[in-house]
């Protein structure tokens, strides 16, 4: 049951996570990616790392990042993705909407009694 | 943007899925290899680092499903999924799939062709740009909906209404003798006159040349131009481009052609195809009649009216202009006008109430629609049996998770599949019914004018039969595909006998045959009831005698004999044909009974009649003839007398009723002596001298009021000769020609021929065709019926195999066996028949007030087709009954 609310929070943020990790880290794997979103987020992607290949197709379609065959540290072919133009674009507004939902919802939950009457 | 830009990158990905799948499994492979690394690193065992790696990761099938998901189009790979599958279960088994697709496609083709009739009669636009907005102006009487117009109305009614954006005229189209250079024998061809702004109006381009201007159309006889219809400069010309500016004689004038119409445009009429288009002030060297003044009589009614809509005005206020026009007319000429109005129809409007035939058209339609409705429940019953057999199947599908949805769309694509396979054969079809109807059309017609049957396989028939199939599948295959996804997993898994819990199944399938009995009854019924219909019009007879009769049609016009010269011609040719050896009698008609061409109307007021209040006149039709006419007919003089050589133009106007007229206005006292007034009561008094025998001499349908008008005195242009022969009328073509070749070599003759071929054609082989089209719907229907009824039993039987196997066993004879199986379907047959009746009743009632006004019900025909049905049905049931009874219990019982 626990897992379920964690998959249900990434579904809607994971994109946002992958288009942010890849904004500060230039280009990676699919599995640099996992291990980066995971060592920010604790344990929130431990389980359902593979959840982040459909999530990486979705985004290659829309055309936000894109993708090559590189070499990975152990020498074997990887898939290498990388932010586009129009995917730091969609970064941006994503974070900007992201940041007034969070301030708002903040906003929500620091109110108090005596400030609403 | 992003979803459309999604939406291709998953179109593109579609189609190179298999490379992807393969991406997708390498980058699996990968991440799992560098978690392992990093597990390894972590120091764990190198096996258990592996499985931490593959439970970090998840599901991998799970993954890749979403990934499949979310990288093609799911809903296309589905369809073509099923549709693979679908076409490998249909070829699996050929028979059933042919047996199928052939019985819809009898269901479709038959309603397609039908389709393409009524199409073809009501529907089908005009053939011009904006169909929609052309409108038709008719005059109506009291006892007509539909009269045309004279030229001085049509000139009124196109300067004073402002409804419209330009208002057209044209006479019927009529036989012209052609000739492309002077000297050579005029042929004859079919022309029409039309007003100046014509091709401008309808908006027809035409494809060579120019349209009529104005101008061309405003001085009588002095611009002679002629546009070539695109069939007649295809044929006649050899489609030779410089054939603008060349002279043709039309009727022996010479006229310049201007024009060839494009080939969009074959003309606005139903049947006829004019070859060519004069301007309507030529009209003095075509058949107008001359007994009138085509430009100045006002009540010379001979056009056809019709209008473009102007854009945003409302037919109601057209309607409503031309209403008060025509009032206005009735005030300023109460002579011709009195009791006169006037109508705006839209096309669906013009063509219903002008003609009759596209009665025959609906008639057909519906029974069509019988007949495939009676397919589609075959086949409906063929795929429910054929879900029995895959019951497991289903079943297993059901069970590994497939949802229902999925699977109904499955079965679904199935019988669309086979519908489309049955839409295909079913355009064959009707392709090969419309080919049949062209190849009738010397029949339908026979005239020697350009006329076609107006049904084709077109663009819109097309269409219906692809909607038709999606409907048919939809019918047919939804009911089973629901059914047969409903299964009861547990059972169905657990033993091969899966119709334990039959009852609502069964149902189902009873109502089918029901259906199917019902329906083809009624098909049967009518067939029989329109072949009964036509077999009674002909054996009433009609009070004229028709063999030994020859026929030939003239028209001195043609090569511009003036009304003394045509008179005098007349009076020769009979002359001469008198004393022709083998000819018994002659005599000369305006008319032939039941011919192609509408008898005249007379205008009249009887003398000593209580005119009813609301009117002036009455109208009655009427045939001009010579003194010889009644003899060479056989029709009975009753009373008085018949027509006389002493009857000339110069003594006492004189006619012949008939009986039915004579009864109508003179009820108790003898018409003979009376006089009737034409026109209006200070008309010309003519005094009816004989009361003749009233025959059918209009159509096959009830007799009407018939006066008949000595030729001398009532001169007409275009006549036909009859012969009375003593032997073979054929004998007497060539002396014919021999005597019309003396008098005027250049005359043609139209149509000679045995009046009697001529009415075998119109009487006889033409509702022929009606009642061969109905009988094989009637039969295609008990087919199919028949073939239903024996599925559903050899269902029932093969599914009671074991019960009738026990039965035997405890000692049930074979008649107890047969009674069990025949029960059940002689109760269905009853059923369907009472409700086939039924249906039979209501379609009697319908083609009784559609097409033969019989009246009451035709218990012969439920005579022979209740018993017939049930006869046939009855033996479809019994032989796979009789296979239950030869049952081995022995076998039976090892079944399990």
């Amino acid at each position: 049951m626990a897992n379920k609310q964690k998959t249900d929070v990434l579904q809607g943020t994971l994109a946002l996570m992958v288009l942010k990790t890849l904004d500060v880290l230039g280009t990676l794997h699919g599995y640099g990616i996992a291990r980066r979103i995971e060592q920010i987020s604790g344990d929130l992607l431990s389980v359902n790392q593979g959840t982040l290949y459909p999530v990486l197709l979705k985004l290659e379609q829309e055309g936000a990042i894109e993708s090559e065959w590189g070499a990975s540290e152990n020498n074997r072919r990887a898939r290498f993705y990388r932010l586009t133009k129009e995917g730091r674009k969609q970064l941006q507004t994503e974070t900007q909407g992201w940041e007034q939902t969070a301030a708002i919802i903040g906003r929500f939950f620091e109110a108090k009694a005596e400030d609403l009457s | 943007m992003k979803s459309l830009r999604r939406f291709f990158a998953r179109l593109a990905s579609f189609t190179t899925r298999r490379v992807q799948d393969e991406r997708l499994r390498e980058e699996i492979q990968e991440h799992i290899a560098l978690q392992t690394a990093e597990n390894l690193r972590a120091g764990l065992s190198p096996v258990e680092a592996r499985r931490q790696a593959m439970l970090k990761f998840g599901g991998v099938e799970a993954i890749k499903q979403d990934y499949r998901a979310k990288r093609g189009l799911p809903f296309i790979e589905n369809v073509v999924q099923d549709v693979r599958f679908a076409l490998r279960s249909l070829h699996r088994t050929p028979g059933l799939t042919a047996f199928v697709a052939i019985t819809l496609a009898l269901g479709i083709g038959m309603t397609s062709s039908t389709f393409s009739m009524v199409d073809g009669l009501i529907f089908r636009p005009y053939p011009v740009p904006h169909a929609s907005n052309v409108v038709t102006l008719v005059s109506t009487t009291h006892d007509s909906p539909f009269d045309d117009f004279s030229y001085r109305e049509y000139l009124d009614i196109r300067d004073k209404t402002k409804s419209y954006d330009g208002v057209v005229a044209n006479a019927d189209m009529e036989a012209v003798g052609f000739s492309a250079e002077a000297g050579a024998t005029p042929r004859i061809k079919g022309g029409m006159m039309v007003s100046g702004n014509y091709f401008h109006v309808l908006g027809v381009e035409p494809r060579l040349g120019r349209g009529f201007r104005e101008d061309e159309d405003q001085v009588p006889g002095r611009n002679p131009v002629v546009v070539l219809g695109p069939d007649f400069w295809r044929h006649e010309f050899d489609s030779d481009q410089s054939v603008l500016g060349k002279t043709v004689l039309l009727n022996g004038t010479k006229f310049t052609v201007i024009g060839v119409a494009p080939d969009s445009f074959p003309g606005m009429l139903t049947f006829g195809h004019p070859d060519f288009y004069m301007p309507l002030a030529m009209a003095r060297v075509f058949s107008t009649n001359i007994q009138k003044n085509f430009f100045e009589d006002r009540d010379d009614r001979e056009l056809r009216v019709q209008a473009r809509l102007k854009r945003g005005t409302a037919l109601e206020q057209a309607r409503n202009e031309l209403a008060v026009l025509a009032k206005n007319f009735e005030d300023e000429y109460p002579q011709v006008n009195r009791g006169r109005g006037a109508a705006v129809f839209t096309q669906f409007q013009a063509r219903t109430i002008e003609d009759d035939n596209w009665k025959f058209g609906v008639v057909f339609l519906i029974l069509a629609l019988a007949v495939l409705l009676v397919a589609c429940t075959n086949v409906a019953g063929v795929l429910l049996s054929r879900s029995r057999a895959r019951a497991r199947e289903i079943a297993v599908r059901l069970a590994l998770g497939a949802g229902r949805l999925r699977l109904i769309r499955l079965l679904l694509t199935e019988s669309l599949i086979l519908a489309f396979l049955g839409g295909l054969a079913g355009i064959a079809i009707g392709y090969g019914v419309v080919e049949w109807f062209h190849s009738k059309e010397s029949i339908v017609f026979a005239t020697e004018l350009p006329m076609a049957i107006p049904f084709h396989m077109d663009k819109r028939v097309l269409l219906a039969c692809v909607a038709l199939s999606v409907l048919s599948a939809l019918l047919c295959g939804l009911a089973p595909a629901l059914q047969s996804t409903r299964v009861d997993l547990v059972n169905a898994l657990k033993s091969a006998d899966v119709d334990v819990p039959g009852r609502k199944r069964l149902w189902g399938r009873n109502m089918l045959v029901v259906a199917q009995v019902s329906m083809s009854l009624m098909l049967l019924t009518a067939s029989f009831l329109m072949a009964r219909g036509f077999q009674h019009d002909l054996m009433e007879g009609h009070g004229f005698t028709k063999d030994h009769l020859l026929m030939t049609q003239f028209d001195p016009r043609i090569i511009q004999y003036d009304a003394t010269q045509t008179q005098q011609f007349y009076k020769l040719l009979a002359e001469r044909m008198r004393e022709t050896p083998g000819v018994q009698s002659v005599s000369l008609t305006q008319n032939i009974p039941l011919g192609n061409d509408n008898f005249d109307g007379l205008t009249f007021v009887p003398d000593g009649f209580q005119m009813p209040p609301d009117r002036a006149n009455f109208n009655s039709t009427m045939d001009t003839i010579d003194e010889g006419y009644f003899a060479t007919m056989g029709i009975p003089i009753l009373r008085g007398r018949a027509f006389l050589p002493s009857d000339t133009a110069d003594s006492p106007r004189v006619a012949v009723v008939n009986e039915h007229f004579a009864k109508h206005y003179w009820p108790a006292g003898d018409a003979v002596g009376k006089h009737i007034h034409l026109d209006s009561s200070a008309g010309t008094p003519v005094e009816i001298v004989g009361i003749a025998q009233t025959i059918k001499s209009q159509n096959m349908e009830s007799p009407t009021d018939f006066v008949y008008m000595p030729l001398a005195q009532h001169p007409v242009a275009r006549m036909v000769l009859m012969l009375r022969s003593t032997g073979d009328p054929l004998q007497l073509v060539q002396p014919l020609k021999d005597v019309v070749r003396s008098l005027d070599p250049n005359l043609p003759m139209l149509q000679t021929r045995p009046y009697q071929d001529f009415y075998l054609n119109q009487a006889v082989r033409g509702p022929r065709i009606a009642i061969d089209l109905v009988g094989s719907m009637g039969l295609v229907g008990l087919l199919l019926a028949v073939a239903g009824l024996y599925g559903l039993v050899a269902y029932n039987v093969s599914r009671r195999t074991r019960e009738i196997g026990i039965r035997i066993a405890l000692g049930a004879a074979s008649s107890n066996v047969l009674r069990l199986v025949l029960g059940k379907c002689l109760v269905l047959v009853g059923v369907g028949t009472a409700i086939g009746l039924a249906m039979g009743f209501a379609l009697e009632q319908l083609m009784n007030s559609m097409l033969f006004d019989s009246g009451g019900v035709d218990i012969v025909a439920y005579a022979v087709v209740v018993p017939m049905m049930f006869l046939v049905t009855m033996l479809a049931a019994y032989v796979p009954a009789r296979r239950a009874t030869q049952i081995a219990p022995t076998q039976a019982l090892r079944y399990e």
